[in-house]
């Protein structure tokens, strides 16, 4: 993913390259020394694609909620093994368990960022609206993060 | 139970909330579809709801020897079920699980399932075991919620026995009725001695042929069964350990079978720790005193004190005139052997018991510490020449060795020597 975005950044690639080798890093580090850096691997891997989508100045990336996946794939997938160290004996069925509800989760996770991109394509008649939806979506997703960890 | 979110959703939470503010600041879709993968994320985190669940842990006996397996059993249920549920035994220094003392596994609404844990008994002692600690977690990790649940279950590990074959007699015995022969003269089994009849003496003590041959009265003395007052004298005042293996180990089982030993006996025993807690139990006889020899020596512990002590802060009781003293110790601390030097100025019949600590402790041959070794085991040895002296059998049981060889070489040394 990080390769993909250097590779898409084009010309300005040596702005985004040390990021994207910075959050590689991160990602390795973060799986040797129990998780440290994890989150912010996963930031340096979403924000060197942004950067580079939005400098690359093409139209609509279609491929937009397959790197989507990836990113939320990665930090599942890194939870997942850092949690497997653990020394204990399991049932056999916890790990396909987890394993097919991260699958449900990145199937669902595509058909949403799909949909999305799909919208986007949709002429905007009411650019206020869709900036107050944007808007409170944001405020949404932060607030219920909150929620979550509060409960 | 105290919940926890797992730091990734903070992440995510950040992650999605800066997707769709960068999709607003720039005007492009790519951001916003890259946070709609979190969104569906937190939703799903937020979707999990604190479980139910029921835990009781249970141990199939609560009272087992050193080396003993012992069942632990922990009933769980959940009424909405769990989809990953993680619990942890803790167990004490000593005792360990086959296996390992965690399991994950998965709850079912309304199931009840039941885990058993196979402990074994390393170490005597008293132990506690749990209560559970437990994790509820959802299926993604995103959440969980810990606690813990069930009562701690005591556990008494009693210390193994040696085999003896004979153990030291007393030189004196004590007035009540025993299974030891006495020196003193009396009326009993083994033959003593011949002597004139004197008004009281028994029809039935009359040596006929004797009488017949020397034409007076003349009767059979015999040497009376008597019982022994037997105190066990425990240094806990300083130990060696290494390896997992300890001097203060190895005594507290010495202790045990010679109280076992003694007891079977029909002797009284008594016990002293002497160390930076003293205790002691007053001579008693019987499985009780047995049992509350046991539970004293099982809260034995080394416990390190500077305090200047010595055997005038013991209870009179303690220490029965004309009692057996055995001393088990290391032959670490002066101030034991001062008090066992005390108890030998006082006419006790006191014998020591050294548990080596040398095999616990070689040096590397070559580093200096060898000399400083060397020194050590010198000034001990002049500390058992001491006690020689002064009419102290001073016999040490080595680390793999049997309790039985250095009691054997008691009796050697009292055929040699005579107390003085």
């Amino acid at each position: 993913m990080l390769a993909d975005s250097v590779i898409r950044a084009g010309s300005n690639a040596t702005f985004f390259a040390p990021g994207a080798a910075l959050g590689t890093v991160l990602l390795v580090a973060a799986l040797v020394d129990g998780g440290r850096g994890l989150g912010l691997a996963l930031w340096l891997g979403g924000a060197t694609y942004v950067g580079a989508v939005v400098v690359a100045g093409h139209r609509i990336d279609a491929t937009a909620p397959l790197v989507a996946v990836l990113l939320l794939l990665c930090g599942e997938l890194s939870a997942w093994s850092l949690d497997e160290r653990w020394r204990m004996r399991f049932d056999a069925g916890l790990g396909w368990r987890r394993g097919a509800a991260i699958g449900i989760l990145a199937l669902s996770a595509l058909a949403v960022a799909a949909l999305v991109v799909a919208l986007s394509a949709v002429p905007p008649s009411h650019g206020l609206a869709w900036t107050v939806a944007g808007a409170a979506a944001a405020v949404a997703a932060a607030g219920t993060g909150v929620w979550v960890a509060r409960r | 139970m105290t919940g926890h979110t797992s730091p990734r959703l903070t992440v995510y939470a950040s992650l999605a909330a800066a997707g769709l503010v960068a999709g607003l600041a720039f005007g492009r879709v790519e951001p916003v579809a890259l946070a709609a993968p979190f969104v569906l994320a937190l939703v799903a985190a937020a979707a999990g709801r604190e479980p139910r669940v029921s835990v009781s842990l249970l141990l199939d006996r609560d009272r087992a020897l050193e080396g003993d397996e012992v069942t632990a059993t922990i009933a769980l249920s959940s009424t909405g079920g769990v989809d990953r549920f993680e619990l942890l035994v803790p167990l004490p220094q000593g005792v360990s699980a086959e296996g390992g003392h965690a399991r994950a596994l998965l709850l079912r609404a309304g199931e009840e399932r039941t885990i058993e844990l196979r402990l074994r008994s390393e170490r005597w002692g008293a132990f506690w075991i749990g209560p559970v600690l437990f994790r509820a977690r959802d299926v993604l990790g995103l959440r969980s919620w810990e606690g813990e649940a069930g009562e701690a279950q005591p556990l008494r590990v009693y210390p193994s026995e040696e085999t003896l074959r004979s153990l030291v007699p007393p030189l004196e015995t004590q007035v009540f009725a025993g299974n030891q022969v006495s020196r003193v003269r009396g009326e009993g089994i083994e033959f003593a001695d011949l002597r004139e009849w004197q008004p009281g003496d028994r029809v039935r003590r009359v040596n006929w042929r004797a009488t017949a041959l020397r034409g007076s009265l003349w009767v059979n003395e015999q040497y009376p069964e008597r019982n022994t007052d037997v105190v066990l004298f425990l240094d806990t005042f300083a130990e060696v350990r290494a390896h997992g293996r300890s001097t203060n180990d190895r005594a507290v089982r010495a202790a045990a079978t010679l109280a076992h030993g003694y007891l079977q006996r029909k002797d009284r025993v008594g016990l002293v720790g002497f160390g930076g807690v003293l205790s002691w139990l007053v001579p008693e006889s019987g499985t009780r005193q047995l049992y509350a020899i046991i539970d004293t020596l099982l809260s034995s512990d080394i416990v390190h004190s500077y305090a200047l002590r010595g055997v005038e802060v013991l209870p009179p009781r303690t220490l029965p005139p004309k009692a057996l003293v055995l001393a088990i110790t290391p032959l670490l601390d002066d101030r034991t052997a001062a008090a066992l030097l005390d108890l030998r100025a006082r006419r006790y019949d006191l014998i020591v018991v050294e548990v080596s600590p040398v095999e616990l402790l070689e040096p590397d041959p070559a580093s200096s510490a060898e000399l400083a070794h060397r020194l050590w085991r010198l000034s001990r040895e002049a500390l058992r020449w001491r006690y020689e002296q002064v009419g102290v059998p001073v016999v040490t049981w080595r680390e793999g060795e049997p309790l039985a060889a250095p009691l054997e070489e008691v009796n050697a040394f009292r055929h040699l020597a005579r107390p003085a």
